[in-house]
């Protein structure tokens, strides 16, 4: 996989997961089709990264997603515009955050023992021996006296709650801030995905 | 695979490869997963972007004592932010958040919600010359009342307050708005419009005054009083046809000498001396009442009258030019103060075009243009 491109992802894009899954679920009637929805515009988006990185990528993004919708929409046939709601939402959304603010450490790191503390104990417990301890699976299981698979399942769980909780309390959820409306809204249509 | 799916597969190789049992097999399978599709990629790189911030807690482990995990919530970091993102939702668009003010695109946000308080002397002092408080087009502002009760006001509102100690009594002069009303028995709480009024006690409910008198009402909660002050008028049976903009039946047309109760769900709606009342389940009640939060919500209405809701909003006004783009059934959820994007809508998916005049948006039928 491309070094670069992964972390320009987790950087650019990942980054706006909360604001993209607020416009998901206010876009489209069923809540239950979001997670797919999601990961079908990263893929998207990741897969248009891979020729050229979005000059804008929060209005890349939120393009994309838009995309989408309507997509899923045509192929649904549906006629009622009910379906995806007030879908130029994303122009409001776009500009929620201004692309200039970015979170600083401290509050990253925050908004991170938020989502630990938020696991279930044992889990909790696990990540904690293992990544700031440094303890190894194995040790971690002999540490907690439990088997070495079920120190790997807490992982293999604890590690998409803390994925669920981190993201989508990322950046920097309604700090009223002043934004910069303009800038994102025209660059919003500029870019196509199709 | 569904997205689950994959998101649990890639889990699955991330914790594997944390086990320190990792071979150049599993390597290579991975590399052959991650390369089936972009999705199994995203997936990946998602969760590992995570994992990897996780050595980060480090961070918060300094000082302490290594073998014990921390409990919750006692970091030594300053206590964590408040979730503005709570109150903002409560606050919604309009009054309470300059950030969410600044943001809302148009010639209508800078004016958006003009709040005039004229305040006259000591609250319950005053008797019916209460303070005003009024919304501009496309405002909304929530007035907190000295009783623990507020008020909403939908854009274009004005009404008058005077909470005495024997009655808290509002006059709805012009607009909508929605009532949240702290129960208190001794003190009926009033809205007037005109010579009808709405009684509550403890309940939410929204008046809206349409014209000369005449009103909607919309119950959320509790139950809520009609009353009319020329209590001796006749009324007459309203047929359905004459309902607001709405194709459910109307289930009771009542006189309204005395007093009608209304109970949550329902909508009335008085038009002269009649009153008529629908029975809604509770979330489509809710939807009447969704303008606090900026949103318009329509259920197969004919456009004009969609319009004629876009309009109350907006100072640039949009009009129909032919008959049969008027009754287009609309539905859809929008809000309120971005007609523009409503419009584009309307190009995208109907058979209208819009034309953009100096005074607003006319629409006419495209196969006639």
């Amino acid at each position: 996989m491309d070094e670069p491109l992964k972390v320009w992802f987790a950087r650019e894009i990942l980054a706006h997961e909360a604001a993209l899954v607020r416009y998901l679920l206010r876009a489209w009637r069923n809540r239950d089709d979001v997670h797919d929805l999601r990961q079908e515009i990263y893929a998207r988006v990741y897969e248009a990264a891979k020729q050229s990185r979005p000059n804008s990528p929060r209005a890349f993004l939120f393009t994309t997603a838009r995309h989408l919708l309507t997509d899923r929409l045509r192929r649904g046939r549906i006629v009622s515009i009910e379906a995806v709601g007030d879908i130029e939402e994303l122009n409001v959304i776009v500009d929620e955050v201004s692309p200039e603010r970015r979170v600083t450490a401290r509050e990253e790191l925050k908004r991170l023992a938020r989502a630990f503390d938020a696991l279930p104990p044992r889990s909790r417990e696990v990540i904690w021996l293992r990544r700031v301890e440094g303890l190894s699976q194995k040790q971690v299981a002999s540490r907690l006296g439990i088997s070495e698979r079920t120190v790997e399942s807490h992982i293999f769980t604890g590690m998409r709650q803390l994925a669920d909780g981190f993201l989508a309390t990322s950046l920097t959820q309604g700090d009223g801030a002043a934004t910069v409306l303009t800038k994102i809204g025209d660059s919003t249509h500029g870019q196509q995905t199709d | 695979m569904d997205s689950r799916q994959i998101e649990e597969r890639a889990a699955a190789w991330l914790a594997k490869r944390d086990s320190g049992e990792w071979t150049a097999e599993d390597e290579r399978e991975l590399a052959e997963w991650l390369a089936e599709s972009a999705c199994n990629e995203v997936a990946f790189i998602r969760l590992e972007a995570v994992w990897d911030q996780t050595l980060r807690l480090k961070a918060l482990g300094a000082g302490k004592r290594p073998g014990t995990v921390p409990p919750p919530n006692a970091w030594r970091l300053s206590p964590y932010p408040v979730e503005a993102s709570q109150s903002k939702s409560l606050a919604a668009p309009g009054i309470g958040t300059p950030g969410a003010q600044r943001r809302r695109s148009g010639l209508l946000a800078a004016a958006a919600v003009f709040l005039v308080v004229i305040v006259s002397g000591i609250v319950w002092h005053v008797r019916s010359q209460g303070p005003i408080y009024r919304t501009a087009i496309g405002g909304i502002a929530t007035v907190p009342m000295s009783d623990g009760s507020s008020v909403t006001l939908n854009t274009d509102s004005a009404i008058r307050v005077a909470v005495t100690e024997v009655q808290r009594e509002v006059e709805l002069d012009r607009g909508e708005a929605f009532f949240q009303v702290a129960a208190d028995p001794k003190r009926p709480f009033v809205v007037n419009v005109g010579k009808k009024r709405v009684v509550a006690v403890g309940t939410k409910f929204s008046v809206r005054r349409i014209d000369e008198g005449d009103m909607r009402v919309v119950v959320t909660e509790g139950k809520v009083r009609v009353e009319d002050a020329s209590a001796l008028v006749t009324l007459r049976l309203i047929p359905p046809r004459e309902s607001p903009s709405n194709s459910a039946q109307p289930t009771a047309a009542r006189p309204m000498e005395g007093e009608i109760f209304l109970n949550a769900g329902t909508v009335a709606r008085s038009i002269d001396e009649g009153l008529l009342v629908q029975r809604r389940d509770l979330a489509e009640a809710e939807e009447y009442v969704g303008w606090r939060t900026g949103f318009l919500t329509f259920r197969e209405i004919p456009l004009r009258d969609a319009v004629a809701e876009f309009n109350r909003y907006n100072e640039r006004k949009i009009t129909i030019a032919d008959p049969s783009v008027a009754a287009m059934p609309i539905s859809g959820k929008f809000r309120a103060t971005n007609f523009e994007a409503f419009v584009r809508l309307l190009e995208d998916g109907f058979p209208v075009r819009a034309r953009h005049t100096t005074e607003g948006i006319v629409l006419t039928d495209r196969a006639k243009t």
